[in-house]
């Protein structure tokens, strides 16, 4: 079951028969008994049996919404009457409507469940307001309202129509003046269309039982019944065992040139026309037109009244302990878990010290790096073309030393002044500065110290820019640039 | 003879109202301590859930930390954890001649001196080496990325007088315990 389906159910779609039921409900059907009592009103005994059947087809549980249950009633006790009102405004015109019904029908609207279906406005004559037809179907309101409290006592929400318009909307809503005629066993319906606006529906108490075999069924009696009633040149014939040679014969018996068409026997099995019709007014997502209120207008305030207070009470109570309680419930429920997880954490922690160490150990190996081939290049970067160098030593202290030899002391002090300015070295000293022999060159041996290590890293990266842009510089425009690559020392520092 | 004396109906009240009372206390008694054990119980909860934000809250920055130790690990080639203490000197040693030969440099003498007196070192190797001058500073830098926690002590750089085209060096190097916190060496540039 979709969570769609669970908040959204399919309706329930009831045929309400003289003493039975007929219900549809998705693809299972099912069909219930009615027990009626002297007055004709459902008994107490059989209406709770059938709630408590109809209960268990339907599998309703309290907590989920209301299912929407379409009811075909009948024609027993239904009187159609077509009503002209002035027009004017809608509680006017309903003052009216009221008043008109309580003059047409032998109960007052109030002991009556009744509905109305717009037919149009006709034309006025000149200097009077334009009038409403207006089709109103009315039964007593005891018999439907029997029906309501069965329904909704299983869980539904009911409507009611005539099962003459469903019926009407099985047989694909043809628009012409007809009749319809519906066998049943013990009683049949017959229904009067004009211009698809049911006008006189009655019972007809003829027996079809034998329905199925047209050659014992006496449909001269049925015949004689309908045939001063009907209009237009068409009758359609439903009922569950109407066959093809029971409308032949009940159309030579009716004669004047009237044409009985069967409509086809209900595909789906136990579903009679209104009950089908019922379904494709659903599928349509449409309602039927004609629906018979029980309390027009008030269905909020009934609603309100008929809340029970029990369950609701019952329900806000239960809310209220579930919030106070729950808290506790987390933590009896919830603790075991939440020590087991915090057990595992812990015995993994080890992890965690294995990660600092490594972390620590790794950053103090890249602290430890002395920049060998920085100091390197800067060295072969301040030394002047011609310089020899014969010795060069470097330490993870940062000390520096050198021997080599230059063309003369202006050489040097320029060397020296190179290294100073390259923010690598303090302390650059000339430790021993001897011309040779033949005075041509000068032999130096000097020593520096590296600065610290954040302030190599900064004259590093002013090196690297400061490379960058001679590169650049020294590149023709145009020219593709070459890849920078190592250093360039070799053949200085060591010649 | 019937010894006890049937109850009267004033004893009869009596008995019911003092039955009354001592299930009303029995209840508040039970109710109350009921409530005590589960407002316990909800206690040691919060506190427990309280224990575990602060674990959460602890494990936190280890996210940054190991994506720094993945990204050293990348730089220097080396992972610890797969480092055995035994043999790891050896094995810098054997890496160590292998990038020298892959790079073209001749290796002279090497001297291995086990640490004494730190527990931050496990040996000391000097080696002598020669080689043209790019060779030479080649191997210099693949002295980082070979696999094992080296720090080059000091270089030491000087002229082949038998060959002019090339470079001795001397090196110092020194292999490092890794399983002992590192000691930085940031200082030591001043």
């Amino acid at each position: 079951m979709s969570i769609t389906s669970l908040l959204n159910p399919p309706p329930l779609l009831v045929e309400i028969g003289p003493d039975w039921l007929k219900v549809r409900h998705g693809q299972d059907s099912a069909e219930f008994p009615l027990d009626h009592g002297p007055d004709g009103r459902l008994t107490a005994l059989g209406k709770g049996k059938t709630a408590a059947a109809l209960k268990n087809f339907l599998k309703a549980k309290d907590w989920r919404p209301r299912i929407r249950a379409w009811c075909a009633i009948s024609s027993r006790g239904v009187s159609l009457r077509r009503l002209s009102l002035p027009g004017g405004a809608k509680e006017e015109f309903q003052q009216r409507l009221l008043l008109q019904i309580e003059a047409e029908f032998p109960l007052p609207p109030d002991e009556l469940a009744w509905g109305c279906l717009p037919l149009g406005q006709s034309h006025p004559a000149n200097g009077t307001l334009a009038r409403q037809d207006l089709l109103v179907a009315a039964v007593r309101k005891t018999w439907v309202a029997d029906y309501q409290e069965l329904l909704r006592a299983c869980g539904t929400e009911p409507v009611f129509t005539l099962a003459a318009t469903a019926r009407w909307n099985w047989c694909g809503q043809p628009a012409d003046s007809f009749a319809m005629l519906d066998v049943g066993l013990r009683q049949s319906e017959l229904t009067l269309f004009e211009k698809a606006v049911p006008t006189v529906s009655r019972i007809i108490y003829w027996d079809g039982k034998n329905a199925s075999n047209p050659a014992a069924a006496p449909l001269e009696t049925l015949a004689e019944a309908i045939k001063g009633s009907l209009t237009g040149s068409r009758l359609w014939v439903t009922g569950p065992a109407v066959s093809k040679e029971f409308t032949e014969r009940l159309e030579r018996l009716l004669g004047h040139g009237c044409n009985c068409e069967r409509v086809e026997n209900p595909p789906v099995g136990g579903s009679s026309a209104a009950i089908l019709g019922l379904e494709k007014y659903a599928a349509q997502g449409a309602t039927p037109a004609l629906i018979l209120r029980l309390e027009p207008g008030g269905s909020a305030a009934t609603s309100l009244a008929a809340l029970n207070w029990k369950t609701w009470g019952t329900r806000v109570g239960v809310l209220a302990a579930a919030c106070v309680l729950l808290p506790y419930a987390e933590a009896l429920l919830l603790k075991p878990h939440l020590e087991r997880k915090v057990a595992t954490f812990k015995a993994d922690a080890e992890r965690l010290k294995i990660i600092d160490r490594e972390l620590d150990f790794l950053r103090g190996l890249k602290l430890s790096q002395p920049p060998y081939l920085d100091v390197l290049f800067v060295l072969s970067k301040s030394a002047p073309p011609g310089s020899r160098f014969d010795s060069l030593s470097l330490n993870s202290h940062g000390e520096v030393s050198l021997r080599g030899g230059f063309h003369d002391g202006q050489q040097v002090a320029d060397f020296r002044n190179k290294l100073i300015a390259s923010g690598f070295f303090t302390n650059v000293v000339v430790e021993e500065q001897v011309p040779t022999p033949d005075r041509q060159k000068v032999n130096v041996r000097m020593s520096a110290q590296e600065r610290t290590a954040a302030e190599l890293a900064a004259a590093s990266a002013h090196l690297a820019l400061d490379d960058t842009k001679n590169h650049e510089k020294a590149v023709a425009p145009g020219a593709v640039p070459a890849t920078p690559s190592a250093p360039p020392i070799s053949g200085k520092e060591a010649k | 003879m019937n010894r006890l004396q049937a109850l009267t109906d004033r004893e009869k009240r009596t008995l019911r109202f003092a039955g009354v009372g001592i299930a009303i206390y029995l209840a508040l008694f039970g109710g109350f301590e009921v409530w005590k054990y589960v407002e316990a119980k909800r206690a040691d909860y919060r506190q427990l859930a309280l224990d575990a934000e602060n674990l959460r809250q602890h494990t936190l920055p280890y996210r940054d930390k190991v994506q720094v130790v993945k990204k050293l690990m990348d730089e220097f080639h080396l992972d610890p954890a797969r480092l055995k203490k035994a043999s790891v000197v050896s094995d810098a040693s054997a890496a160590i001649q292998k990038a020298a030969r892959a790079g073209g440099v001749q290796l002279g003498p090497i001297r291995e001196t086990p640490a004494h007196g730190s527990s931050a070192t496990l040996a000391t190797m000097q080696l002598e080496s020669s080689g043209q001058a790019p060779a030479i500073l080649s191997f210099l830098a693949s002295l980082n990325t070979i696999g094992f926690p080296l720090v080059v002590d000091s270089v030491q750089l000087s002229a082949d007088k038998n060959r002019p085209d090339q470079v001795k060096m001397n090196l110092t190097i020194i292999i490092l315990n890794f399983e002992q916190p590192s000691e930085s060496k940031e200082a030591v540039h001043a």
